[in-house]
């Protein structure tokens, strides 16, 4: 039993426990910064002789960009193909690809995350404006932790991420990385392919 | 690469895959935004004491002895960060400003009762001498025990159980016409 | 005669009202999650853009994914110009007649640090096939630790060899799973590499 004491230090120290955010900029400004850094060099050889440059571009102006684009920004960022989880008992892919004037029709594709502690997970992504609120995106909880919703996605290649109880956003565990160096936020690629016929 | 525990990811950092050190950033910004907001009293302090605290880890992390123990390793930084950044702030005058976005969060949920609360709090907590508020936070809100705040601090364990208790008593003084729940 | 013409400028205007449409709808999702400053600065870079002839859709998402992800607006201008940067950049490398999943494709390959000649070279192999996925494992296998030069090396030899698409995703598949095992990623996807041109290679006759 707590004393009126420690009760008064208890509901202070609850308070100052309560969750706190860093600003939605944070994390581009620390990478930024780290970039400026020199690079780590427990390197391989191979990374040792090949460790890619940066290069930085600055627009000019709107107008004269298109005439004179040679330059373009990089940075040692991670762009990334995933196929798609496909439903076991319908397996969705593999066609060649075919001419682009063939009509293509979006695919199902199925969304897996495995969050136990999760209320709320949804799919967001280049298919659906980034809504969390699409509601053919929702996934449903199935047991164990596991979520999963199977949508539409058109084909083409695509980047989406998860988003959990609306706020945290978790790019795919199993798909790699598609590090975005203008938000500074990890999502996942998605690469749908038409369906044979 | 997300799942992955922080020795894997600093290792990959070492080997110079700079953009592996995001996950590291994202694992913890906010947890320990908390301890520097509530040490430095505002949250533009507090912003720049963390990013400072990562870019050092960073720069650093070729000597961070136990990989596994990264949080821990970053979080002593982020300590000392802010003693820094609190000494500076110190010489040019006590500022303190109540961080409005914390005061609109508290508030919403029991409007004019927690925004109130809070700010009392807040402003207790600036009053305090800081190595005192330090040892405060790293007790009763990093929750942490007096040989891991030892080792984290410098300081002795009988030096800290003073501090605390130190803060404690004029915490409850200056909060006394605060009503418990 | 007249009926033709007639039908025929209808094709053209409902063709137009369709495209304006979407472009409308899209433009609209973008109207009521931006404040007005940044949807004006938004819909300049997309004007600019369409009027190069390059997708918007890259520009829309990229300002919708920020304003879903709660960032400010000079944040969001910023990563649209960004974009459309790497896009010009994209259409550059790849040639006039390329496909909006192309040039997505080639935005992620030139994000992961490959250069615009490669992507010029990547098109040039694959002669009049589609890039897409050629690009996306290129952009895979970096991600993965294969360092630049390699990983192009690598995806032209096969675009060479003409492996077709579906190869080339059970070649990922393969690459990754060979990673997730520990294997060094160089030495994995160099390997499953050989393996995939050899197997498209025409047996040799005439040999023992």
């Amino acid at each position: 039993m707590l004393d009126d004491h420690e009760r008064r230090i208890d509901h202070i120290a609850r308070e100052l426990k309560r969750e706190e955010r860093v600003s939605s900029s944070f994390d581009v400004r620390v990478m930024r910064a780290v970039r400026d850094l020199p690079r780590h060099a427990r390197l391989t050889l191979w990374s040792r002789l090949t460790t890619p440059r940066r290069i930085t571009v600055t627009p000019l102006s709107w107008g004269l960009l298109a005439a004179s684009l040679l330059v373009f920004a990089v940075a040692g960022t991670r762009a990334v193909l995933v196929e798609e989880s496909t439903n076991p008992s319908k397996p969705i892919t593999t066609a060649l690809f075919a001419a682009p004037a063939k009509k293509q029709t979006p695919q199902a594709v199925q969304f897996v995350l495995v969050a136990p502690d999760a209320k709320k997970v949804a799919v967001v992504g280049d298919f659906n404006g980034w809504d969390p609120k699409h509601a053919s995106y929702q996934a449903q909880h199935r047991g164990g932790g596991v979520w999963s919703v199977t949508a539409s996605v058109p084909v083409g290649h695509h980047r989406y991420s998860f988003v959990v109880d609306d706020s945290l956003w978790v790019a795919d565990p199993i798909a790699p990385r598609a590090v975005d160096n203008d938000f500074g936020v990890t999502n996942s690629t998605l690469v749908v392919q038409a369906a044979q016929e | 690469m997300e799942g992955s525990s922080d020795a894997v990811i600093v290792d990959r950092v070492l080997r110079g895959d700079v953009e592996a050190f995001r996950v590291l950033v994202e694992r913890y910004r906010d947890r320990y935004a908390r301890y520097a907001l509530h040490m430095l009293g505002n949250r533009e302090d507090a912003e720049e004491a963390l990013q400072d605290a990562f870019t050092r880890a960073y720069r650093s992390l070729d000597r961070c002895e136990d990989p596994e123990r990264f949080a821990a390793w970053l979080f002593r930084i982020l300590v000392n960060r802010c003693r820094t950044l609190g000494a500076r702030r110190g010489r040019r005058g006590r500022t303190f400003v109540v961080d409005d976005v914390a005061l609109m969060a508290a508030s919403v949920e029991h409007p004019s009762d927690r925004g109130a609360w809070r700010e009392e709090i807040e402003r207790a907590l600036q009053q305090l001498r800081p190595e005192q508020r330090e040892a405060f936070l790293l007790k009763y809100v990093e929750d942490l025990g007096y040989d891991e705040m030892s080792r984290l601090t410098g300081v002795g364990v009988s030096a800290l159980k003073m501090r605390v208790m130190r803060a404690c008593d004029r915490l409850r003084e200056l909060l006394s016409e605060v009503h418990s729940a | 005669m007249n009926g033709a013409v007639h039908i025929a400028r209808s094709a053209v205007v409902a063709v137009a009202l369709i495209t304006s449409t979407a472009f409308a709808q899209e433009t609209s999702a973008l109207a009521s999650r931006l404040d007005k400053p940044t949807y004006v600065a938004v819909t300049a870079i997309v004007d600019s853009a369409r009027a190069a002839k390059l997708p918007t859709k890259p520009l829309l998402d990229k300002a919708l994914e920020g304003s879903a992800r709660g960032f400010d607006g000079p944040t969001i201008v910023s990563a649209v110009q960004q974009q459309w940067v790497r896009m010009g950049a994209a259409k550059q490398g790849l040639g006039a007649s390329t496909s909006p999943d192309e040039i997505r494709a080639g935005l992620a390959a030139l994000e992961a640090g490959v250069s615009v000649r490669d992507l010029a070279r990547i098109r040039a192999a694959s002669g009049k096939r589609s890039v897409t996925m050629s690009l996306a494992v290129l952009a895979d296998l970096i991600a993965r630790s294969v360092p630049v030069p390699t990983a192009t090396d690598l995806v032209l030899q096969l675009t060479r060899a003409g492996i077709r698409d579906g190869d080339l995703s059970t070649f990922q598949r393969n690459v990754r799973a060979d990673i997730d095992r520990g294997a060094d990623p160089t030495a994995a996807a160099t390997t499953r590499a050989r393996g995939v041109i050899r197997g498209a290679e025409p047996k040799s006759s005439g040999l023992e």
